[in-house]
């Protein structure tokens, strides 16, 4: 820690550029200090992501050289939260901390120029300006190698890094496993486990083998055509490319027969009606899968209608089709009172059904009139909307059930509540009672004790007389008193605890 | 940490670009280098001839200084300096605990040392020379030199 003091302002909590790359000319350096001045929502942000290390500038790769104006002479690197001297020399607020340390505790001066350092307001913030172009240069993630291509402004490095790269390390998200793994893996768990590649054989870590291991990329030939080819790309080179891989003839989804090397296959195609025709064939047989797995799930679902149907149908028309038993009064007619029959009682012949069967059809020239026309019809314009009627028949008589409930809960409420009130009252009267005998009690015990005592007290005083002797005496009769005392206050505490059990109970 | 950091973008520049008379002999690690510096004139005293360097890197360079000896080998003599022991070890201000800051790099030392040579005339050895060499046991920054002259 240097013994300058911080003279500059930290900077407002939400400039997020100046908080991150530059400025505020107090020396001591304090991470802590530099973090907290971020925006809060970054912080919690972080926090609920597993610990990331934030990138180090001083290591970041510039997509050109910077400036040498922006080029710190200690680390070589440009410039990070720099400051300067009243000599106009400028370094990175951490650089000129190390340097500082190592000299004169008492005399400090410019690693440049050799000036001597005023602490009390050394060093000074910097322009404005420099701290714009510095966030401004152009920089590449710190995760490219590991296959990050982003490149922006050095200001956004750091949340390119803590929130949004795919590459960054964080804590596996096995907690029992202690190693680092990219971001973009991270959803995968762990893969910090060993497995045999399938291409050499050889045990290796799971997230290692992701990337491919050394004989994945070394190189084999083609077994059919001896082209050199990465072992990796021999499974995709057979399937799609080998010339010379026995391949069926595209038109075989329609019955061509052939099957030749590919570069034979691919010259019969371009003449075989059947290959220029598998194309929409298969484009066909596709569409025709997709509608028959659509079609699936309706056909079930026409299953259950159709079966709710019959049950509806089973219970609207009990076997015989009796028309006399027919409801001949309107459910839903509000004046009608003796339709609906109070909530306890079993349904009455409001509920009889309908006839069994559809209303007789009549010969098909008279079709359209039927419904309207037939005397014999019941007074419901159709079926449905018999149904109708009884659906808000039901609910009615739902709805009164209900509220009845209600009513009887309420008063069963109040009556537990009378009940409970009287109830304590009774034990009010029960509680005054036992306190009052407890006080006669009391007062009985007291007044026998008393009389115990004075007993006792008259025979220790003849005995006093008798023996003479003062010291002896008045040990016994202060031993005698303490038995006395616990005496006394034995029976009390129990009779104490029983009228309390007696309260409880 | 801060040593490797440094010295990698020092090697990417002397790898690029030298000053002349400075060659970059050696540099496989960041705890040793070897530089070879040349003298440019026509000085008579080191016409023709080329001497190596040994930088030696601690983990707090450039906050500390680096070692910086000549080194004795078939092809480079030690040049002749009153400030340069017979052995290699350098009397140079720059070099010393006091002298150094940390905005001098390999390449700023070469140069200094190149132009310390330049402008000596005396074909001599440092007073005590020989029992300095015989007896010395001590790292060239551990001992303190006083600087007898100034001129350099
Ligand atoms: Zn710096
Ligand atoms: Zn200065
Ligand atoms: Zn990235
Ligand atoms: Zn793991
Ligand atoms: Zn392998
Ligand atoms: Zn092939
Ligand atoms: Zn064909």
């Amino acid at each position: 820690m240097s013994t300058m003091s911080s003279p500059e302002p930290i900077p407002p909590p939400n400039d997020r550029r100046s908080s991150r790359a530059s400025s505020s000319a107090g020396l001591p350096v304090n991470n802590s200090l530099s973090v907290a001045t971020e925006p809060s929502d970054l912080l919690v942000r972080r926090k609920s992501r597993l610990s990331k290390i934030p990138p180090d500038v001083h290591l970041l790769e510039y997509t050109s050289p910077p400036d040498s104006n922006l080029v710190c002479l200690i680390c070589h690197s440009a410039f990070d939260r720099p400051v300067q001297l009243a000599c106009q020399h400028y370094f990175c607020r951490e650089c000129l901390v190390h340097a500082l340390a190592a000299q004169h505790i008492e005399h400090k001066t410019c690693p440049t120029c050799r000036r001597s350092i005023d602490p009390e307001r050394e060093p000074l913030p910097i322009p404005k300006i420099i701290e714009t172009m510095l966030d401004e240069l152009v920089v590449r993630c710190p995760n490219t190698k590991s296959g990050c291509d982003w490149v922006d402004q050095r200001a956004n490095v750091h949340d390119h890094v803590m929130l949004y790269c795919e590459y960054t390390q964080v804590e596996c998200p096995n907690h029992e496993c202690r190693l680092a793994i990219s971001q973009k893996d991270f959803h995968k768990g762990c893969l910090h486990y060993t497995v045999s590649c399938e291409h050499c054989h050889t045990a290796m870590m799971k997230r290692d083998l992701e990337v491919g291991c050394v004989v994945s990329v070394s190189s084999i030939s083609c077994p059919h055509c001896a082209a050199d080819l990465l072992r990796l790309d021999l499974k995709a080179h057979v399937k799609d490319i080998c010339p010379k891989v026995v391949v069926p003839c595209q038109g075989a989804v329609v019955g061509c027969t052939l099957r030749a090397e590919r570069t034979e296959v691919v010259e019969h195609e371009r003449a075989c009606p059947m290959a220029t025709m598998a194309p929409h064939f298969r484009e066909q047989q596709a569409r025709i899968e997709r509608s028959e797995a659509r079609l699936e799930p309706l056909a079930r679902k026409v299953g259950i209608l159709e079966d709710g149907l019959s049950n509806i149908t089973n219970m609207l028309y009990p076997a015989n089709g009796d028309h006399s038993s027919f409801p001949v009064t309107n459910p839903l007619d509000p004046n009608n009172s003796d339709a609906f029959p109070p909530a306890p009682l079993m349904p009455t012949p409001d509920f009889r059904l309908p006839p069994a069967s559809f209303p007789p059809v009549p010969p098909s020239n008279d079709q359209s009139q039927t419904p309207f026309t037939n005397p014999t019809q019941p007074p419901f314009d159709s079926q449905v909307h018999h149904l109708l009627t009884l659906h808000d028949t039901l609910r009615d008589e739902v709805s009164r059930i209900a509220n009845a409930l209600t009513d009887v809960e309420g008063r069963t409420n109040m009556m537990i509540l009378n009940e409970n009130q009287r109830v304590k009252d009774e034990m009010l009267h029960t509680n005054a009672a036992i306190n009052s005998m407890r006080m006669q009690l009391h007062w009985l015990m007291s007044a026998t004790l008393q009389q115990r005592n004075s007993a006792a007290s008259r025979a220790t005083g003849g005995s006093t007389s008798a023996s003479g002797s003062g010291s002896g005496t008045q040990g016994a009769s202060s031993s005698l008193g303490a038995r006395g005392s616990g005496t006394l206050h034995a029976p009390i505490r129990r009779l104490s605890d029983s009228t309390r059990q007696d309260v409880k109970l | 940490m801060f040593a490797s950091k440094r010295l990698s973008k020092e090697l990417l520049k002397l790898q690029d670009k030298l000053p002349p008379g400075i060659t970059l002999v050696k540099a496989d690690n960041f705890e040793e280098w070897q530089m070879d510096i040349r003298v440019m004139d026509d000085n008579p005293l080191y016409k023709d001839e080329v001497y190596r360097l040994k930088f030696s890197f601690s983990q707090s360079y450039p906050i500390e200084a680096p070692e910086v000896t000549f080194l004795r080998t078939p092809t480079t003599p030690i040049p002749w300096h009153p400030h340069v022991y017979s052995n290699g070890i350098i009397c140079l201000d720059l070099l010393d605990r006091q002298g150094w800051s940390p905005v001098h790099n390999v390449e700023s030392i070469c140069v200094s040392l190149q132009s310390m040579l330049t402008s000596n005339t005396k074909k001599e050895r440092p007073p005590g020379d020989e029992n300095f060499v015989r007896y010395n046991t001590q790292r060239p920054r551990d001992i303190s030199f006083v600087f007898h002259d100034n001129q350099v």
